[in-house]
């Protein structure tokens, strides 16, 4: 028993290399038992190192974490039976069908014969699987992939979820129903530890934490993480948003730029009068301009903000 | 333990199922062997009839002359006449014209006269080492039947009874094979390197394609054991490679009229062992492997290269290099190409073969506990 039990993670300096290359370099994370929490960051920010480390498939080479008070470096077989690992690509038998899947991987979790069935059973009905479940799974679209892999890392009930970008390449609808399904997981006291590159997504999570380069630099709210963004957004609706782009970019007082759909959005960081100001750099470099408006800070913005200051920091330390 | 069996067998029956689901892996694993073994069976055949012979009687005496009928007489050798002198010997080998040559040098006869050991020289043509090789033993072999006969008629003569030269003879028979047939010679150990074969390269690739699906890293998030995960995989395998055996060795014993002179059951329990070590062997290579190309392209290395060169197979483990033959000790091959031949035609059992047995089942627990720790030090 460890006083740390009422957390679900703790990880202390946690660090991974691979070769030269830093992937996590000294991660401080806590996360309470009930939480969703987000990991972002970039690609190659080292999430999938960090959540492979806290599924106790990696070993750390710096620092510990605590998974229910539990080392996964020290103690792996007691972390293995409280959490689910999801990896990021397909992880199930292709040749298999759904629910041969199932029930393998909840043999090797250990369930016994009599509860495999009726578990495999509620949550294949539970994912939308149950009309899929003698389909090979190299059949499956890519949603039905996605709940497939859940059910096995549900299979055994596990307390902590550690789910690297479960959602990556799925289209819209089987991703909100996929988060509907973790919704209710979190209802039912499940903490899970998510990472993902869709900012809709992001702002679903209690908490979220902001991985760059190994490290977590900011971490909060989504509330929290979106004031961290200085100044003032604009939208520009211009009908050449690229060259309206690389043309404000780099320009006074414009902290970042960048395409958003269809529009460019740029973080102002003078004074009032932004508006004019971008209207008539573009003008000046012949380029038409639709409208200029302030923009609400959301996700999005914090993100692209959060990775620009860090690149920028990183060319500056060069 | 219990939960433990439970995961080895839900590994196995996993495997299982990705084989019934395979067709040319299923096919490899069941047709193959079979084809390969009447292909082989057929194809390569040592049996060596008919070499051609030239004779250079220089002692010229009806001794010289009854020894040198001996060669016209047997069917493996054909005396296409006598040559004048060395020189003339020099220039058929030249040619290609004989493989064999066979010199009586003067004084034979005399050396006979006085009881002591007659020289006869027999020049083979290395360049065809099957041919040259039989040639030399065959020779032997008659010198060896031949001067018996002479030291028993010299013995009859001094009324001495030698009922112990009499004895040679039979040996030599089976020593030699007198119906010259390569098959049973063969037949014994291509089933071993068959079996390496089918076995090194399917297990080559499991564990890599664990590594590539992902599936690898699942199961590192379970309570399942690296030790029970290779045994798991192995149990179908040795099923299959034990099944692969027996059919060969069915094969043999019916198609090719394979003398099976030892125990069945000494043959099925090395097999078992010999089947576990070769399929240990393809699961290091799984384990080191960096994708499944490579697993792929080593398996093929291992399996036929080791198979073929090192197990005493085709070629006599004497006869190749020193270093080579170190190597071959590294390979479960040679130990179970001894055993099975020693089994089926010379009617070995525990008491002579326990060392090459022993080797294996060492061989088997080494490569096992290899592969489980190689595989850790990959996966984290």
């Amino acid at each position: 028993m460890n006083t740390d039990e009422a957390l679900a993670v703790q990880a202390t300096g946690l660090g991974r290399s691979f070769g030269q290359n830093r992937a996590v370099d000294a991660v401080y994370l806590t996360i309470p038992i009930g939480m969703i929490f987000g990991l972002l960051g970039p690609d190659g920010a080292g999430k999938s190192t960090l959540i492979r480390m806290l599924a106790t498939v990696l070993t750390p080479d710096t620092g510990d974490a605590t998974i229910f008070g539990h080392s996964v470096r020290r103690s792996p077989s007691r972390v293995i039976p409280r959490i689910g690992y999801m990896s990021q690509n397909f992880s199930m038998y292709p040749d298999l069908s759904v629910s041969e899947n199932l029930n393998f991987f909840a043999t090797l979790r250990g369930i016994s014969r009599a509860e495999r069935k009726p578990r495999a059973a509620a949550l294949m009905s539970a994912m939308g699987l149950v009309e899929f479940a003698d389909m090979r799974a190299r059949n499956l679209s890519g949603g039905m992939k996605q709940k497939l892999m859940l059910a096995a890392t549900l299979i055994h009930q596990p307390d902590l979820l550690l789910l690297d970008e479960p959602t990556t390449g799925v289209d819209p609808v089987s991703r909100r129903e996929f988060w509907r399904i973790l919704a209710r997981l979190h209802r039912e006291g499940k903490t899970v530890l998510v990472s993902t590159p869709y900012m809709d997504e992001a702002e679903r999570c209690s908490y979220l934490a902001f991985l760059s380069d190994g490290r977590i630099t900011h971490e909060g709210s989504p509330a929290d993480i979106k004031t961290v963004v200085p100044g003032t957004l604009f939208e520009l609706a211009t009908p050449q948003p690229r060259a309206a782009l690389s043309a404000v970019t780099g320009t006074p007082c414009v902290r970042s730029a960048h395409l958003f759909g269809d529009v460019v959005r740029v973080l102002w960081t003078g004074d009032s009068g932004g508006a004019r100001e971008l209207t008539s750099r573009l003008i000046d470099v012949g380029l038409s301009v639709t409208a200029v408006r302030p923009a609400r800070v959301d996700m999005e913005a914090a993100f692209a903000f959060l990775s620009e200051s860090e690149r920028l920091n990183e060319v500056a330390r060069q | 333990m219990k939960a433990a069996l439970t995961r080895v067998t839900a590994v196995a029956g996993k495997e299982f199922k990705h084989l019934q689901r395979d067709p040319r892996a299923l096919a490899t694993v069941l047709i193959l062997p079979v084809l390969q073994l009447l292909l082989f069976a057929y194809a390569i055949s040592f049996d060596v009839k008919n070499v051609p012979t030239v004779v250079l009687d220089q002692d010229n005496t009806p001794a010289s002359r009854q020894y040198l009928q001996t060669y016209l007489s047997s069917e493996f050798f054909d005396v296409l006449g006598s040559a004048n002198d060395l020189a003339q010997i020099d220039q058929l080998f030249d040619q290609n014209k004989v493989r064999i040559a066979v010199i009586v040098p003067s004084g034979f006869a005399h050396s006979l006269g006085l009881g002591e050991k007659a020289q006869v020289a027999v020049l083979t043509d290395g360049s065809e080492p099957t041919s040259a090789q039989l040639g030399q033993a065959y020779a032997i072999a008659l010198n060896a039947s031949y001067s018996q006969r002479v030291v028993v008629e010299w013995a009859d003569r001094q009324g001495l009874d030698l009922a112990q030269a009499g004895e040679i003879e039979p040996r030599l028979r089976t020593w030699y094979n007198p119906e010259q047939k390569s098959s049973d010679f063969l037949i014994p150990g291509l089933m071993v390197v068959i079996i390496m074969i089918v076995t090194i390269q399917q297990t080559a690739v499991t564990l890599v394609r664990e590594r590539e699906q992902g599936t690898g890293e699942q199961m590192t998030v379970s309570p399942l054991r690296r030790g029970e995960l290779m045994v798991g995989k192995l149990l179908p395998w040795t099923l299959l490679a034990f099944a692969d055996m027996l059919v060969i060795a069915l094969v043999g014993i019916w198609v090719f009229d394979l003398p099976l002179r030892g125990s069945l059951g000494f043959l099925a329990a090395s097999s078992v062992v010999f089947v576990f070590s070769a399929l240990g062997l393809g699961l290091i290579i799984s384990a080191v492997a960096s994708s499944l190309e490579t697993a792929n392209i080593v398996g093929l290395l291992i399996a036929f290269l080791p198979a073929f060169l090192l197990s005493g197979f085709a070629f006599p483990l004497e006869s190749i290099p020193t270093p080579l033959q170190w190597l071959s000790y590294a390979f479960p091959g040679r130990y179970m190409v001894t055993i099975s031949r020693g089994v089926f035609l010379k009617g070995a059992g525990f008491s002579e073969l326990w060392p090459e047995l022993a080797a294996l089942a060492a061989y088997a627990l080494v490569v096992l506990l290899a592969s489980s720790l190689l595989y850790r030090k990959r996966s984290t």
